[in-house]
């Protein structure tokens, strides 16, 4: 277990102390040394921390690329993990001074990606189908009476309003403004690991009527989201042959 | 030739039973067990042979059929079964007012309402089980945490309640399970900081927020006005329930009308308090499912309990939250959050508590006691208890 040469950055007044103890979390990480990590972290959450990253299985090195101190007191730390088949993972830790020292309070992997969900596409009963298939070819489409012009949001099997049978699924400008959200830091499943935390956004969308539509908002990490923000969205492609496209957000 | 309706007075808890609320996956034994337990034990409370109950209620999908409880138990008869629809504990008050409905229609004479869960028989999250489309969860939205999450933000950011009041309706929880042995938190009192520093679930809600998981089981037995006046103890009487969901309430993916509501629809609520003859301020004490903090805020300010937007702050502090002295006890038990979460049912059994004056927390004299089932349900319910001075 190496320790590559080379000093972190520093950003902004990083406690002194904190270089040594980043580097050595980083090095006790990549050894797979379990108990040694653990002692690293805050411990009311460490369930929360385990689960919230996602790193290689074999690690060969680390590198403790940069400390920033935060404005609420927190530093948080960039360490570089490399694998033994020569991939780079970043993880950010972000570190609280507690009167037993400094410990790890939150992580999460860099860059901030969505969670991929094997949920994703039409619902049994396919219903929702006509969405997801617009979703293929870059359209956001949602559900309209033919017969009153009613939006229906989430899809119906008639019109809740005139109880036709006669359903288009048009396709809608996917802009619109954030009508609530959420940023959820707790790993549920297995899938959530590496993603977290991420930000959920329910936009309400001018041109279905006012419907509104969820989906995970892109570079939600930091981003200081608010009701009433105007967001625009993106369709990103299927992560795997034969699987589905997703709607994201993005802040306009 | 009219006839009369009311569901005022017509049934009452006589019996009440409860298994200890187990760490989740930590049961003994099966939910089937603890179920029949509650239900033995809560017979024992009113005195009643347990061959004797002749119909079974229970809400959100529980796994134990009435039928095969019946079986085990050797009834003698069933009459009446029901099983409430909508996941999580929106139904627990609605099972209770079924029981009660079947009563007060001759439809059975000794219902029982029941709830048990144990992870090994149900799994984990068995409350959101059916109710997590692809439309949610391709976006990560895999809870109720996540749903009532987006709920709460919107009413702290929009209609202006503060993160204060959701605070204080836990600290209300955590100080009455102080006084209850059996509650999950009964030795660990929550300070300020404890709360204010404890890790994120889903932001606005941290974990003190949120209602644990347990193993448990219980019970209540409903039968007759008449009956339950001759019985061991003193009857609950069911004096009004409702149930249901508004206009764009249930399964719209987030496209709920009453966004920031729980679900209790201003028509809901006002038969609620007609029914029952009373007016909000003469609820002596409530017992608020809160499956999250904010949801139980939005429930108190659907029912006028609490004033809507930043005057929700000043209502909501602990002093005025707690047994001892408070303007509106809520949770005395210590509730979902801090004495157990078996999908609400513990709630009920302290509503009934209160009324018989056997609380770890009673409130003194209270003859009103108000029960709000699970917020931001499909379906949400609520059911007012009273004493024989309300008779």
């Amino acid at each position: 277990m190496t320790e590559q040469p080379g000093a972190p950055d520093l950003a902004g007044p990083v406690p002194a102390e904190l270089v040594a103890v980043a580097e050595r979390h980083g090095r006790v990480v990549a050894a797979g040394d379990n108990a040694a990590t653990l002692a690293d972290f805050q411990p009311d959450r460490t369930g929360q921390l385990i689960a919230s990253a996602r790193l290689p299985e074999r690690l060969v090195s680390s590198r403790l690329l940069r400390l920033e101190a935060e404005p609420d007191g927190l530093v948080a730390a960039f360490i570089r993990y490399t694998a033994e088949d020569g991939s780079d993972t970043v993880l950010r830790s972000r570190w609280i001074k507690l009167a037993e020292g400094w410990r790890v309070t939150q992580v999460r992997n860099i860059p901030d990606t969505p969670p991929v969900l094997a949920a994703a596409g039409p619902r049994d009963d396919r219903l929702d189908a006509p969405h997801w298939e617009g979703l293929q070819v870059g359209e956001v489409r949602v559900q309209r009476c033919t017969r009153c012009g009613s939006w229906i949001w989430a899809p119906q099997p008639l019109c809740p309003r005139c109880h036709s049978f006669d359903l288009a699924w048009p396709a809608v400008e996917p802009a619109g403004a954030v009508y609530s959200w959420t940023r959820t830091w707790q790993p549920f499943t297995s899938e959530l690991s590496g993603h977290v935390p991420f930000v959920v956004v329910l936009a309400e969308l001018p041109a279905a009527g006012g419907r509104r539509l969820l989906g995970v908002l892109r570079d939600g990490d930091c981003a200081d989201v608010r009701v009433g923000a105007p967001v625009r969205g993106e369709v990103d492609p299927p992560p795997t042959p034969g699987g589905w496209p997703v709607l994201r957000w993005r802040l306009a | 030739m009219s006839r009369d309706r009311t569901l005022r007075g017509a049934a009452a808890v006589a019996g009440i039973g409860a298994t200890p609320y187990y760490k989740r996956g930590t049961s003994p034994h099966s939910a089937q067990r603890l179920i029949l337990e509650a239900i033995l034990a809560a017979c024992a409370d009113a005195g009643v042979d347990a061959h004797e109950i002749d119909g079974f209620v229970s809400y959100a999908n529980d796994l134990n059929e009435g039928l095969a409880i019946g079986a085990a138990l050797g009834v003698r008869e069933i009459r009446w079964s029901t099983m409430v629809w909508g996941g999580g504990g929106g139904g627990v008050a609605a099972a209770v007012n079924a029981a009660a409905a079947a009563v007060a229609c001759g439809q059975g004479d000794t219902v029982v309402v029941y709830r048990g869960i144990t992870e090994a028989d149900d799994g984990r999250q068995s409350y959101g089980k059916g109710h997590f489309p692809p439309l949610l969860s391709a976006h990560g939205v895999l809870t109720p945490a996540q749903v009532c999450a987006l709920r709460t933000e919107r009413m702290l950011e929009v209609d202006g309640v503060p993160g204060s009041a959701l605070e204080a309706l836990v600290q209300a929880s955590y100080h009455h399970a102080q006084q209850n042995p059996g509650a999950v938190a009964y030795g660990r009192p929550l300070d300020h900081d404890t709360y204010a520093g404890s890790r994120w679930v889903s932001e606005p809600l941290r974990l003190f927020d949120c209602s644990r998981e347990n193993d448990g089981a219980s019970a209540v037995l409903v039968t007759s006005a008449e009956r339950a006046a001759d019985l061991r103890c003193a009857p609950a009487f069911v004096l009004s329930g409702v149930q249901g969901a508004g206009p764009d309430w249930s399964e719209s993916a987030e496209n709920n009308a009453a966004y920031t509501s729980a679900g209790f629809h201003p028509t809901m609520v006002a038969r609620l308090w007609a029914e029952a003859g009373i007016k909000p301020a003469d609820t002596d004490v409530i017992q608020v499912y809160e499956n999250f903090s904010g949801p139980a805020v939005a429930s108190l300010i659907d029912f006028g309990l609490c004033p809507p937007g930043p005057e929700a702050g000043a209502f909501m502090t602990l002093p005025n939250l707690i047994a001892q002295g408070g303007a509106l006890p809520v949770n005395t038990s210590g509730g979902n959050i801090a004495e157990g979460f078996v999908h609400g049912i513990g709630l009920v059994l302290e509503a009934v508590r209160q009324v018989r004056g056997t609380s770890a927390n009673q409130v003194p004299g209270a003859d009103i006691s108000l029960l709000l089932g699970g917020p931001v349900a499909p379906l949400v319910s609520a059911t007012v208890f009273g004493s024989a001075a309300t008779i």
